[in-house]
Order: structure tokens, then sequence, then C-alpha cells
């Protein structure tokens, strides 16, 4: 620290660079949901080491960042497939990252700790894990340094994505013991996380903010300008301590408190599920009626088409489309996707499959007579469809049709996996910055459960109304 | 096969030449050849799966023609140019299960084609459905759904369904089959009146009472071909073939 305070004096001088080829320019950066205390929300706004510090920088560099909290693994994809220009994220300069990405100076010293849960004294150092499993984030340090002396104390290793769920295993007892950065671990004790450290901190690496390979050099240079800077002047200690030195004692809060300060995250969620989920059911139904068609139509070459394409979808997990429409495609084309876009491809076109076959199901079992009669008129196939055999189609059709709407909204949960920031995605958010998992979860199943019901009443009504 | 006086005196509605039909493999009509004159009434027996049903499916194509030629009205069916909804406007069909449109009242599913081939307003459609209705004794139904009538009321708005384009000719395939005996008579009578207009018709009918009274001629059909054809008194007194012998000692 010495050093920086040398320094101090002569970086008070330092004038902000003229046209440092960031000024004025906005930056997407990608970050982690929640990896307190480096990022976090706090009343629904994101905070933590990381996020004051990038934007300290951002100011002082005058360009702006706009903050895309992604998850870790989601947020290094994002930036390999461009759809953010830099990732700061806690994460640890590694040769192995090196080689696909640039990092800046480290901008904090990191080290491993092992916590165990706040009753359990059977734990008391690594030789205890004997037969034992323990937790560690998917990707991380803490995973590495786990896994190498996991040989040697006979334990097993098991990779979760977030803090928050590590802790919950430990806490529910499926594991023994959590191996995480020592500034995560202190600051969730500090939150009443319900675990406690037992080993000493093992130094670790250090955290970098990292661009793509041979992009955006001159974000990452204003970075490592502002970041000497902000060392200079005090500034950045001031942001450590203020989350590490005396991290926030949490005051044990009631139901209600969380309920109340989760609500607004927790209703925007809500809104764009049931955003999501209505965009997306209307262009399944467009793609459902035109492949179903397709599906009884007397082309083959139209009936080997919607068969392939509702083979494809429906063999094939949503999850995986909406990797590779968020994270795939960009690579292949070189454009970045809309998170909507890609959340309305990947459910419209998965659902779309499913209403092919019940439009297929709906037609088919209209009595051929029905089209006969119609035909038998004078009237074309197209009209007899239209005024005959469709309308009746529809009736039948409608029950299975409510039932794949539902289907979506639940389903939609699952985008939460590329960053859409949709109801069980805020939920996510919340308890893994107050590490009140039960409680939060329970609240966003109630909120799933009440609109899944409202709309379920909802689609019946139009069904009566219009089915009669 | 001879030709009948009341065959000459007509032109010729319905011409059916070296008719045939299959089923991929299964040939069902083996080389037909009927003529139908104007205002003239033909009844079609036979044993059930003889080709009866597909002869008159053929008359509209409802079926595809496998070879021969098919004439009605002037139009040759065969004929891929020829508008086969333009023809079908000009041929009534009553089935056997009514095949009324449940999602429609009375009058709209007499009402569909006329409005939707734009032969009419809705309110002139509506103001001929109820003519229609009438001739069919069901005006006060109008605004009923067909799930809400008997087997009777059902037949006899499908037959007013099939008139509602004026059309010159009528196809009845088993238009009584498929109702209760104290139904049948209602829609018999719809068909008699029919008759008595000078409507050209062709039913396919088991009625063997009805054929007799009301046939200008029946056709035996059996295994796919016209075994015998002639007035309803020659053939039910003194039909020529085993075949047809068999068939009507069976029915009769
Ligand atoms: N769509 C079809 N596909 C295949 N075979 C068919 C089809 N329609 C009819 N057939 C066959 O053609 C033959 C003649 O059938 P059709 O319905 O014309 O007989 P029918 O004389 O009307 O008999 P019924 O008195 O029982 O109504 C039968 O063997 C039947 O199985
Ligand atoms: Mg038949």
């Amino acid at each position: 620290m010495g050093m920086f305070l040398v320094f101090g004096g002569a970086g008070a001088a330092m004038a902000a660079p003229a046209d440092n080829g960031v000024e004025g320019k906005t930056f997407v950066i990608g970050t982690d949901t929640t990896f307190a205390p480096f990022e976090f929300r706090e009343n629904g706004e994101l905070t933590g080491i990381d996020m004051d510090l990038v934007r300290a920088i951002a100011e002082a560099g005058g360009f702006k960042v706009e903050i895309r909290s992604l998850g870790f693994n989601a947020a290094l994809q994002a930036l390999t497939s461009n759809q953010v220009d830099g990732v700061i994220a806690g994460m640890s300069i590694t040769d192995e990252r090196k080689q696909v990405y640039d990092f800046s100076e480290p901008y904090f010293e990191s080290g491993i700790q092992m916590a165990v849960a706040k009753n359990d004294d059977t734990i008391k150092g690594y030789e205890d894990l004997k037969g034992k499993t323990v937790v560690a984030k998917t990707g991380s340090e803490g995973e590495a340094y786990a896994k190498s002396i996991a040989g040697q104390y006979g334990f097993t290793v098991k990779s979760l994505d977030q803090s928050a769920t590590m802790y919950e295993s430990v806490k529910s007892g499926s594991a023994v013991a959590v191996f995480d950065d020592y500034p995560v671990l202190a600051y969730g004790v500090a939150q009443n996380n319900g675990l406690k450290t037992v080993t000493d901190k093992v130094p670790g690496g250090s955290y970098g903010f990292a661009v793509n390979k041979g992009k955006n050099t001159a974000l990452l240079a204003a970075f490592n300008d502002g970041l000497a800077k902000l060392k200079a002047d005090g500034d950045y200690q001031k942001i450590l301590d203020k989350y590490l030195a005396n991290p926030t004692a949490a005051q044990p809060t009631t139901f209600l408190d969380l309920l109340g300060k989760s609500f607004p995250a927790l209703m925007s969620g809500l809104k764009n599920t049931l955003l999501v989920t209505i965009i997306s059911f209307a262009v399944a139904m467009a793609i459902g009626l035109l492949a179903g068609f397709m599906k009884i139509s007397h082309n083959i070459v139209l009936r080997g088409i919607a068969t392939t394409f509702v083979n494809i979808f429906r063999g094939t997990p949503l999850l995986l489309w909406a990797f590779m429409f968020y994270f795939g495609l960009p690579q292949l084309t070189g454009q970045p996707i809309n998170i909507w876009v890609a959340g309305v491809l990947t459910l419209s076109l998965n659902s779309g499959a499913y209403v092919a076959e019940i439009v297929r199901g709906g037609i088919q079992s209209v009595d051929p007579g029905q089209l006969e009669a119609s035909r038998s008129l004078g009237l074309g196939y197209g009209k007899s469809m239209q005024k005959v055999v469709v309308p009746q189609a529809f009736k039948m059709m409608t029950p299975s049709l409510i039932n794949q709407l539902i289907i979506m909204l639940k389903d939609s949960s699952l985008l939460l996996a590329i960053g859409f920031a949709e109801l069980l995605y805020q939920g996510q958010q919340i308890y893994a910055a107050n590490f009140r998992v039960t409680e939060t979860l329970l609240i966003v199943g109630v909120i799933y459960f009440v609109a899944v019901m409202a709309l379920t009443k909802l689609a019946n009504y139009a069904d009566r109304r219009f089915n009669k | 096969m001879s030709a009948s006086p009341v065959e000459t005196q007509k032109p010729a509605k319905i011409t059916v030449k070296g008719l045939r039909k299959s089923f991929g493999a299964n040939e069902v009509l083996k080389g037909i050849d009927v003529e139908i004159a104007e205002g003239e009434v033909v009844c079609v027996i036979g044993p059930s799966g003889s080709g009866k049903s597909t002869l008159l499916r053929c008359l509209n194509k409802l079926e595809e023609i496998s070879a021969g030629h098919v004439v009605v009205d002037g139009f040759d069916v065969t004929d891929p140019k020829v508008d086969i909804n333009e023809v079908r406007r000009h041929v009534g069909m009553v089935f056997q299960h009514f095949n009324l449109f449940p999602h429609m009242s009375v009058a709209e599913n007499i009402m569909l084609a006329p409005v939707e081939l734009k032969k009419a307003t809705k309110v002139e459609a509506r103001a001929q459905a109820m003519k229609l209705l009438d001739r069919v004794g069901l005006k006060e139904k109008a605004d009923a759904r067909p799930a809400s009538l008997s087997g009777g009321q059902k037949q006899r708005v499908a037959i007013a369904r099939a008139l509602a384009m004026n059309p010159g000719i009528m196809l009845f395939d088993e238009a009584t089959s498929a109702l209760d005996p104290e139904m049948v008579g209602e829609v018999l009578q719809v068909i008699r009146d029919l008759a008595t207009e000078g409507m050209t018709m062709v039913l396919v009918t088991h009625e063997m009472g009805f054929a007799k009274e009301i046939g200008d001629r029946v056709i035996f059909m059996d295994a796919g071909v016209v075994c015998e054809s002639g007035r309803p008194d020659e053939l039910f007194g003194n039909p020529q073939q085993e075949r047809t012998k068999e068939f009507l000692s069976k029915v009769l």
C-alpha cells in the first residue's frame, strides 16, 4: 500500500488523458449475477467492489458503462461472442484465460478459504474431509484449489454455479464444506449466511478485468489508467474498505421485510416473464399453424420440412437453443443478438413444434366428411379449411393450446441461464445477495403459481367466450 | 346397355364412359358406362362394397378418377383444366351422415356457399335459406344449431343446403340409411318432391320400395361393374342376371 501512497502526489497531478479512444463512448460490461461483495444487488441496484470500481474508472476516463449481470460463465461466453465489450466478475487471471482474453493489471489480490456450517464442529481442517463431499464454484479458483488437494485428503468436489446455492448445500448437509474466494466468504459470513471459515487463506490469484483477445484495446488501456489513478488518490482503498474492512452486519429481517424489499425486483421479473411468454406464444402460434398445415399438406417436400422442424425442436432441450441463439449464433454471424430476440426465438421455436402437432391433430380430428361437404358445395380447399375445418379444429385445440401456453410460461424461467431478467432470475439475484434462499424461492413460487392460475382462468374464459 | 326410351327423349345431363377407379392396387370401378338424361331419377342399388358410393363420388370428383370420362352438365370433370369448384356448384350432394357444419346455425349452413362464393349478399342468402327451409318444412329451425335437430331434420337441412346453389343435379348417398325408421318418410317425401319438380337425381339407396316408386331407372351394381340396368318394374319384376336375382332375393 505504501507504494501507492508515494504515488499519491504524482497521481493527483495527472490530468485525464486527452483522446484516450474511449471518451464519450458506452461500453457493455458483463458481470456475474451475484458475487458479493464484488457484485450483488442492493435494493435492486447493482453494487459491490467491481461495480464501484468500474464505474469510478469510467467516470475518470470520461466514458460510460452499461452493466449486464449475466452470471459468470454466461458473461465469459458473452465476451467470447462479442455480446459484451468487457467482463469484470471477480475473475482470476489465469494462463488458460490469457489465451482467449486480454487482462488488465490486477485490481484485487484474492485467496481461497474453506468454510463449513456454523454449527459443525467436526470439520476443522482439510484432514477431516476424508470421504466427504465439498462444493466449489464452477470454473473458479476455489474449484481448482479444492481439486488439487482432493486426492491428497480423499474428498470429492462437486461444482455448483452460484455462491448462494453452494452455501445452501453446506447448510443443508449435502456437502460438508465450501471452497470460495475469501472476500466472498467473509462477506457472506458477515451477512449471517450460516457458515464459518475454518482454514487460513491460501494466497490465490489476482482478479483482472478482461476484454476479448486483441479487441477493445482502448477500453483496456483506459481501465488500467483509471485503476492507477484510483489507487493513487486513495479512492481504490476506500472502495475496498467499504465492502471488506467493515462489512455491514446483517440485521436479521422479517419475512415481511424480505417480501417488501424484493417485491419491486420480482414484479419487474414477472413483467418480463409475462411479456416474453406472450410474444413468444404469438410467434409460436404463427409458426405452429404454418408447420401444422404443412404437416397435413399433400406436398411431400412441405411435409418433410415441417416434420424435420418438429422433430428437431421436440427432440432437443430448450436450454440448448437458448445457449445456441444467444452465444452460438453471434459467433457464427459476427452480429450481437438482443437477449429478447434470443429468448423469443428459443421459446417460440420450441413451442411452435408442439403447436404444430396440436394443429395437425386438431385438423385431423375433424370428421373428413366436413371437408367433403364443403368441397361438394363448390368451396375451394382454402375456403373450406378457413370456414369449416379450422373453426372446428380450433375448438378442439384450445385446451391443448392453453396447456402449451402455461408450459411456456414456466419454461421461460430457463432463460435465466442466458441472463434474461425474468422472475426466477430476479429471485436468484435476491437470494444470492441476502442468502435467504428458501424464503425467496417460496415467494417466487407463489408468484408463478398465481400467474399460471390467472392465465389459465383468462384463457378458459376466452375459450368459453369465443368457442361456444 | 340398351338405351331406354327415357334416355333418348332429353339431352344427357351426365355421361360416364369407361370409368375406372382404383384405390392402390384395388380396382373398385372396372369400367362404368352410364348416361343420365335431364330430369331423370336414377337409383343405384347393389351389395355393400360394389362401388356405388365411389361411382357417385366420381361424378363430382370427390374421388380422383383413374381412367375414363365423366361429363356432368357439359363439364368434362376428368379434364384437369376444368374448374372443379364450378362444376360442383351445379351438383348438390347429400351424405349418409348429413355432414352439417356443427359450428353454424341451420340457416348459416345453407347460406355458406352462396355468401362465400359471392352469389348473394347475406340478406339475399338468408331469404333464400328461409325459402329452402320452408320447402323442407323446417322454417322454424333456421337459428337452431344442427346438434339440436333429429336425424330426419338434419338430413332435410342437408338437402336444403345442397339446393342452395340451385344445382341442376342432386346426388344422394344412402340419405336415409342413418335414420331411425320413423324419420325415413319425411326425408323421402322431400326427395319425392324434388323428383316431381324435375330435378335430375342419382340416388344410392337400400330402400328398394322407394327405388321402385321414384326411379325412372334402376342400376344394379356388383363388383365394380353395372350388372344390370332398366326400368324399376322390369328390374325388380323380371331381373335378367343371376347376380341381380340373388341380390334381390336377399333384400326384398
Ligand atoms: N378411400 C378409400 N380408400 C381405399 N379403399 C376404398 C376407399 N373408399 C372405398 N374403398 C373401397 O372401395 C370399395 C367400394 O366402396 P364403396 O364405398 O364405393 O362401396 P358401396 O357400394 O358404396 O358400399 P356400401 O353399400 O357399403 O356403402 C370397397 O371395397 C371399399 O373398401
Ligand atoms: Mg356406400
